[in-house]
Formats: C-alpha cells, structure tokens, sequence
C-alpha cells in the first residue's frame, strides 16, 4: 500500500483518548484544584476517543475530517504538546510540528528576524540557521520582502515563509496543520517536490482540508469524526465516502455540544 | 529510544532512579534546560529587548533616560523639605539620598516588573505554547532576563551618578553581580510560581497589581532597616527583598562588607523560591498547555 522502506513503526498509538475539562464557572477550577481528590467540577470533553493508530517510517498520513472533529489535537498529542488523557501512545524519532507556524510570527518583525525566531522555536541552533538561511530565503523566493516586516506581507507569502522554514527543520516525523492551502501553483509544487523529497526517509502527517492535496501527497488518509477515526486506507476511497457523508449531513450544532 | 511514550495520561520514564539521583536531577534540570534551549532564549530575549522600543524615536535612550529623571526627581522631592536619615558615608549631600533611595528602587522595580508581568506571561506566548513544541518554563528565565537588562542599566547609571558626586567608588561594587546572582534566582522562581498561577486564573494579575505598591512600603526603600524599632527592624526580613536591598546599600554606597546573616537569608530565600517555584511550574506544565 505504501512507498515505505521499512515496516519500522514510528507513532504506535492505543485506545488514545483525549479529555478537555470544561468547567461550568470560571472559579471552578480552583475548587478542582483544591477538591480534585475528592470530587470533580468540570465536565470532561472528549475531543479524541479510542484511536488506534500505527504509522510506518516513510508513510505520508492525511488526516480529514470537518473543523472540531479532533484532527488538530490528535497531532498535538502525537507531538507531545499536550499529554492524552487514557491511553498509550509511543512515538520514536524526532517530531516537529508544523502546526500553523505562520500564526507564531510576529507582525512587527522582519522576515529574516521570523525565521531566526520560528527556527529556534523548532529546535534549530543558531550556527545551523545562519548556515541554512539561504536557503531557505531561496525557497520561500519572496525576494526583498524578507526585511520587510510581516506584516505588509500576504497570507501567501507568509505561508512561504513557513514552509521554507519548516522544510529546513532535521526532522524525521514532520506534522503539518494546513500549510499549503494558499500559495500559488508553482510554490505548491515546490512543496510537493520536496515532500517528496522528505518522505525518503521521513515520515509526514498533515491535516488539509485540500482532497487534492491530500489525493496527491498521501499514502493513507484517515477520516476522523467526532474524535474517533471513521474510516482509514487507500486516499481516493477514504475521500470519497467522506464526500459522501458531508454531503448526507447537515451542518449541525450537535457536534460540539459537551458530556455524554 | 521513543521521544514520547505515554501511558493513561502519564508520560513513562523507562529508568529507575534511587531517591538521591531523582533529587540531583531535579536541581539540576533548571540549568540543563537554560543550557538545552540557549539558542531560543537568545532569539526570544533578543526580540523582546528590541521590542520594547520598537517604534520609539529615542530607542535605548529611554533606558537610560528614566533612572536618571527618577534620581533627579528623588533629590528634588525628598531632601528640599524633608530630613530624613542619609546614609553615612556620602557626605549628606543631597543627591546622596538620592542615591540612598535609588539603590532601594532599583532593586524593588525589578521586582515589580516581574510580579506584573509573570501572571500574564503565558498569555503572551500562548500561540509558541499551544502551536509549537515550546520550552515554556523558559519564559521566566527570558522575562528575568529581558528586565535583568534594564536593572543593569540603572545599575550602571546610578554608579556613574555615585562617581561624579562622590569621586570615588568602593572596591565593594565588584560584588554586585554576586548580589544579582541570587535575585535573578529569585525572582525566575516567583516567576515560575506566578506565570503557571497566572495560566489558571486572571485574578493573580489583579492581586499583584493590589499589593505591589504596598510591598513598596514594607521594603525599606525610602528608609533605612536600621531606623526601625526592635521587633519590626526584624520582621521586615520576612520580605525577602529587604535582604537583597540591604546588602546592595552595604555594597555600593557604604562600602561595607554586609551581614553575613543577611547574606545567608538571602541566599536561602533565593534557592527555595527558585526551586519551589520550578517544582511548582514542572507540575501543572502539562495542565497548562490546556486550561491556557
């Protein structure tokens, strides 16, 4: 099914569940924290429930699925931001989210001061930014603007920006939020080529509301629903039902309603 | 060897430490955390000292410009009118008080810019915390930092000051890094216990807000420890800045080597805020990324 070299298994995941708390009053969480061993005040929200998930080395993942479904916060709790509530999930390798890396950019710095920034906040050192930072302006290829500031630049360009970044970040599990939806067709391409690139030997999960993205990109896409994955396999299959039942149901409220 | 390994909401540490080792890495950690992420806070303190100006014609100058103004405020308001105790050693001049109260004010301000600022200082950063895997007991030790800078900067006027009026420094001023060392200690600490308080509930900026000005007059800042009567002159260490701003007058206008029962004070009130505090933040850290 897949381009994988290995069968080797990178992100191991098992009844993973992910509770957010949500509390009625703003000060109940303070009784929380005082009673919390006796009794709980907030309603838990689960975002995620039961996924069991095996991602193989050099496998490229989509993840579909309408907004609030839990695609965003299944990839936090891959990375590590934010610790599953049940559950046993084991990820080898080094990971680095992507999760909208443009929203972490300050508007008032130049593009150049961003990617200093941006990149450390990726985990890159100093030395290895000042080596890399031709190259990377070459990818994003936004030419003079990179000492203007960020704010004066497009939603496109700011994209570019991101990306550049994040396709110089040595990593091997690389975990994408919507990253390319904007762009034009020839940075798109650019993107593709060197995702393809990377899945050599790296393994990359993305969410994309983008099906031809997703048709084009991925090995296996996941359609996740309410927090627990509806359906996994072959990327046209999987957007065709999904399709399919976007189309059926209605855009209910229903959906983010808490507590069972 | 697995980057995250989680188990029923607990992340899984495959090694088995005895007590004595769990404890050493556990005073060790802060610093190989600091050292772990260097890079990043250099990045973040550099943009952050070059925002704080940013758009301002006069950029560093404000720096320098506000302790100065402030001195020369002090001179005017409190030695026209009042008489108030000088300090010894500084001859009674006036901008010698106003050295005496400024040496008070320089360390309490930085104080007061921590206490302020650390309650919303996740805040701030929410998007790094929430989008990227971030280092976020960091932000205290960049948040002290970026305000270290400032407070080194009165330092460095109010010595200047001190030369041109008494044309002379003690040898003593070459210990004032060792005066700061266990501030900044300090107050990452205070940082840390307010800035994971702070991501719970909006209400510890608000009580720091209340009683900042009046930890202004239990810290003897416009007046001297040594001008109060038996059991307060005491008591008055139980503000733990009080320490900090005794031995920086010993140090810096008077010239004497200070107390060391002071000394030992200030040292034991820095290492336990500095740890309480990282054991504090280390434990609601996975609680945070979500209530912030």
């Amino acid at each position: 099914m897949s381009s994988s070299t290995s069968s080797e298994v990178v992100v191991h995941a098992r009844h993973l569940g992910k509770a957010y708390q949500l509390y009625a009053r703003r000060s109940d969480w303070l009784k929380q924290v005082m009673f919390g061993w006796w009794k709980s005040y907030f309603k838990p929200f689960w975002v995620l429930r039961d996924i069991d998930l095996d991602v193989y080395r050099g496998e490229s993942i989509g993840v579909l699925g309408r907004n609030g479904c839990g695609k965003s916060t299944l990839l936090q709790v891959i990375c590590g931001m934010t610790l599953p509530s049940n559950g046993e999930l084991r990820v080898t390798g080094r990971i680095a989210p992507v999760l909208a890396l443009g929203a972490t950019f300050d508007a008032e710095l130049s593009g150049r001061e961003n990617i200093m920034i941006g990149g450390a906040v990726l985990g890159l050192k100093r030395a290895t930014l000042l080596r890399k930072f031709d190259s990377i302006a070459e990818f994003a290829g936004i030419g003079d603007y990179m000492d203007q500031p960020v704010k004066h630049y497009s939603v496109g360009m700011r994209t570019r920006l991101a990306f550049a970044i994040c396709a110089h970040v040595e990593a091997e599990i690389l975990v994408v939020d919507e990253a390319l939806a904007v762009g034009d067709a020839a940075f798109q391409r650019k993107c593709m080529d060197w995702i393809d690139s990377f899945r050599q030997n790296g393994t990359l999960l993305f969410v994309s509301h983008s099906m031809a993205e997703v048709r084009r990109l991925c090995t296996r896409a996941i359609w996740i629903e309410d927090g627990r994955i509806r359906a996994q396999g072959e990327p046209s299959a999987v957007i065709r039902s999904y399709h399919r039942a976007l189309a059926m149901e209605k855009d209910d409220i229903h959906r983010f309603s808490a507590g069972e | 060897m697995p980057s995250v390994n989680v188990v029923n909401g607990k992340l899984i540490v495959v090694e088995t430490l005895d007590p004595l080792q769990r404890v050493s890495r556990f005073l060790a950690k802060p610093f190989l955390q600091t050292w772990h992420h260097q890079d990043l806070i250099m990045a973040i303190l550099r943009r952050e000292l070059r925002a704080r100006f940013q758009g301002s014609a006069g950029g560093w100058i404000w720096a320098v410009f506000a302790p100065l103004v402030a001195i020369a405020v002090y001179t005017l308001a409190f030695t026209t009118n009042l008489q108030l105790p000088l300090a010894e050693g500084l001859g009674g001049k006036r901008v010698a008080y106003a050295l005496f109260i400024f040496s008070g004010i320089v360390i309490f301000n930085f104080f007061s810019e921590m206490a302020f600022r650390s309650p919303m200082l996740l805040h701030e950063y929410a998007h790094y915390i929430k989008q990227t895997i971030f280092p976020s007991d960091m932000l205290a030790v960049i948040a002290t930092l970026r305000a270290t800078a400032y407070t080194g900067i009165s330092v460095v006027v109010m010595l200047i000051l001190q030369l041109l009026v008494t044309h002379g420094l003690p040898w003593t001023v070459l210990l004032i890094p060792l005066v700061f060392l266990p501030l900044v200690a300090f107050l990452v600490g205070m940082s840390w216990f307010l800035c994971a308080v702070g991501a719970f509930t909006r209400d510890a900026g608000y009580l720091m807000i209340n009683i900042v000005p009046l930890f202004m007059f239990m810290t003897p800042v416009f007046y001297s420890h040594m001008a109060m009567s038996p059991p307060v002159n005491i008591l008055i260490y139980g503000n733990a800045l009080t320490a900090y701003v005794e031995v920086m007058r010993d140090i810096v206008l008077a010239g004497n080597l200070p107390n060391p029962f002071v000394i030992l004070w200030m040292l034991a009130t820095s290492i336990f805020t500095f740890y309480f505090g990282y054991w504090f933040f280390d434990r609601y850290r996975n609680v945070i990324v979500d209530v912030i």
